[in-house]
């Protein structure tokens, strides 16, 4: 194992975590809201072609960018329509959602496979920073969703934490006819949260096709969705843990590639298994724990609410 | 200002579920109609090849068929722990956990007689695929662990295992360093009954009316609703809860794994990592669709089955296979909608005031 190529570990596993971390951010706000949406495969989908196509048209990562969270918020109304508004079971809204972005997806892309990327978001230059031995390749020579993803998550601890407009979202997600009560909408704040969680999904998919592997193939998202799905879980529902989650699952992904040229006899198809296997083993662990304590699960997750019949 | 809100209707509108159904499919064609014509095919003509090609011949109706096996058997498996209030979104790994039992049996069982081998391989597959919903199963009736997500993560490590067994210990020595299981053994295969459509069809019937029996006619059907509606009522009336959520996961199990078993021992040639092919989340909308009753499910699962595969035989035209998929999801959201404006009207109200639903209803 050369210095190199742990370096080159822990520069992908920043990267990786970032990525899975913005997804699973979006999905930790929807659910604060009391929105299950597993439709974050789909909605990282649409993100990542729309972010492909645009960049090939305008040649502007940035523009990119921007679209392809527009487009993951808009995919994301479209559950916030079913479940808020319609009252549809989340469950099989959600997991249609994941149907129909993939479908989407590769309709809106099939003339783009194969297709060089028009546009890369390039590094950020953090100057001298940069060139600090392991620190420089690792923290600062990253992608600038990277940074976002880290704004990001401050973001999202400050706003469901230390704000109004953050307790009444997290109000929702615990008991929907107390926030009504007390003047709220709930069905705009939930509407907000699930927007929010497709924009940053939009952004997550962006990273793939504009950072990690600037081309557009149909499984590019990879089952990454899944695995954000899994992060909210496994970080309860928490900005810091669900980060050093995606950090941890982050280094699965890194190392998936990298077991050989580490000379680890492993099989990295049993080493992918191990984020939906821990997960699983959080999920347990939380139980039996919440037979003491409340689980940190959002009360009314999962629970639709119809004004008009409270 | 006044809004629009949602009014619960003194009556439900006539024809519910096979009109809300029919709404979402021409929602669906409509949107189809869009897609198509952006990327420059003739709506009319894709859809009659897609009728010709799904429903035109009884070839067409054999291939259609085969396919309406796997998602009838998903969405029978997911409708079963859904008339209790479950959720098994696992279907898509225990389809993979059953074709493996069936698999590995055929690796053994290359001598025996087909029908033993067969029957044996079926067997194994409606085991592997309830040994797989036994873990979500047991955290569920024990601790209360949510079985969404249990059963959701599960489909990622199932569908690797076949992955790492067809790259590693399955491995076909004579496929030339592919990542390829050996080929069915002939005497592994399910008979035909007609053209393509093989005898799974027939089983999968025979399933699908049982389950719907059980369900609708039986006191152990009947227990499951009560569960299904109210855990309190349940417990009330001497159900025991953690039992039943432990049979009915582990039996929705079996029926996906029964899915897998007859869709590798009938339609395909060895076991890869691609057989569950969706069918799993696709049993998801089909049940959804069929309102949790077994007995709906056939139908819906015959209609999903030719959208797949008239969207299979559009690619010929140039056609991207996409449109399928997004007709089938679109078909859910539409029927939702539907359904919900079935139940509901539209109201515009004033300002902050709603008024209160003529029902005196209770939520």
């Amino acid at each position: 194992m050369t210095e190199a190529s742990l370096i080159g570990l822990l520069e992908a596993t920043v990267s990786f975590g970032a990525l899975l971390y913005l997804a699973a951010l979006g999905e930790m706000i929807t659910e604060k809201a009391g929105i299950l949406n597993l439709g974050v495969e789909g909605m990282m989908a649409i993100g990542a072609v729309t972010g492909f196509v645009v960049a090939l048209q305008t040649g502007n990562p940035w523009v990119a960018l921007v679209a392809a969270i527009a487009a993951g918020a808009l995919i994301g109304l479209l559950h916030g329509l079913f479940t808020v508004v319609l009252g549809a079971e989340q469950v099989v809204s959600g997991l249609s959602l994941a149907i129909l972005g993939i479908g989407l997806a590769a309709y809106m892309g099939r003339g783009s496979v194969g297709q060089p990327a028009g546009a890369e978001l390039v590094p950020v230059d953090w100057g001298p920073l940069s060139d600090i031995p392991w620190a420089g390749p690792v923290l600062f020579q990253q992608s600038p969703l990277v940074y976002m993803a880290v704004l990001a998550g401050i973001a999202a601890w400050f706003v469901l934490g230390r704000t109004r407009l953050g307790l009444a979202v997290r109000a929702a997600g615990e008991s929907a006819p107390t926030t009504d009560a007390a003047g709220h909408s709930v069905a705009g704040l939930r509407l907000g949260a699930v927007a929010t969680g497709g924009a940053l999904a939009g952004a997550s998919g962006a990273y793939l096709t504009l950072s990690i592997t600037p081309q557009w193939t149909e499984g590019v998202v990879a089952g990454r969705g899944w695995i954000a799905v899994a992060l909210v879980i496994f970080g309860a529902w928490r900005p810091g843990r669900v980060a050093l989650g995606a950090l941890l699952f982050g280094l699965t992904l890194a190392l998936k590639t990298r077991l050989q040229t580490f000379g680890v006899d492993f099989s990295p198809i049993l080493l992918s298994m191990l984020p939906y296997l821990l997960t699983v083993g959080v999920l347990v662990a939380i139980s039996i724990r919440s037979r003491n304590r409340p689980s940190p699960a959002p009360a009314a997750l999962g629970i639709a609410y119809r004004r008009e019949e409270r | 200002m006044r809004w629009p809100v949602l009014a619960r209707r003194d009556q439900v509108l006539r024809g519910g579920q096979p009109l809300a159904f029919g709404v979402g499919l021409v929602v669906a064609l409509a949107v189809g109609v869009f897609l198509l014509l952006g990327s420059g095919h003739d709506p009319l003509r894709v859809y009659a090849r897609m009728f010709d090609a799904s429903l035109g011949d009884p070839r067409a109706w054999s291939v259609t068929l085969n396919r309406a096996v796997p998602l009838g058997l998903a969405g029978l498996a997911v409708a079963v722990a859904g008339s209790m209030g479950l959720w098994n979104i696992g279907a898509e790994g225990q389809i993979m956990a059953g074709a493996m039992g069936a698999a590995w049996v055929a690796r053994i069982g290359g001598g025996w007689p087909g029908p033993v081998l067969v029957t044996a391989m079926l067997a194994a597959a409606v085991v592997g695929g309830g040994l797989l919903a036994l873990g979500p199963a047991i955290a569920r009736a024990r601790i209360g662990v949510n079985e969404i997500i249990t059963t959701l993560m599960l489909n990622e490590v199932a569908i690797r295992l076949v992955q790492w067994l067809v790259h590693g210990r399955w491995k076909d020595p004579g496929s030339h360093n592919f990542p390829l299981a050996p080929m069915l053994p002939d005497n592994g295969r399910l008979p035909t009954l007609f053209e393509r459509a093989h005898l799974g069809v027939v089983l999968a019937g025979i399933v699908i009316a049982l389950f719907g029996l059980a369900v609708s006619r039986t006191a152990w059907g009947y227990e499951l609703r009560v569960a299904g509606s109210s855990g309190a009522t349940a417990r009330y009336a001497g159900i025991s809860l953690k039992r039943k959520i432990l049979t009915v996961m582990v039996l929705s199990g079996g029926v996906a794994g029964f899915a897998g078993g007859v869709e590798l021992s009938g339609n395909a040639d060895r076991i890869t990592e691609g057989l569950s092919n969706g069918f799993g989340f696709a049993g998801i909308i089909v049940a959804a669709l069929a309102l949790m009753r077994p007995s709906g499910v056939a139908a819906v699962a015959l209609l999903f089955g030719a959208v797949q595969i008239g969207g299979q035989s559009i690619q010929t035209m140039g056609v991207s296979s996409s449109v399928s998929t997004i007709l089938q999801a679109l078909i859910l959201f539409g029927a939702i909608a539907a359904g919900v404006l079935g139940r509901y009207r539209i109201q515009m109200v004033a300002g902050d005031t709603v008024e209160t639903p003529p029902t005196g209803v209770e939520s």
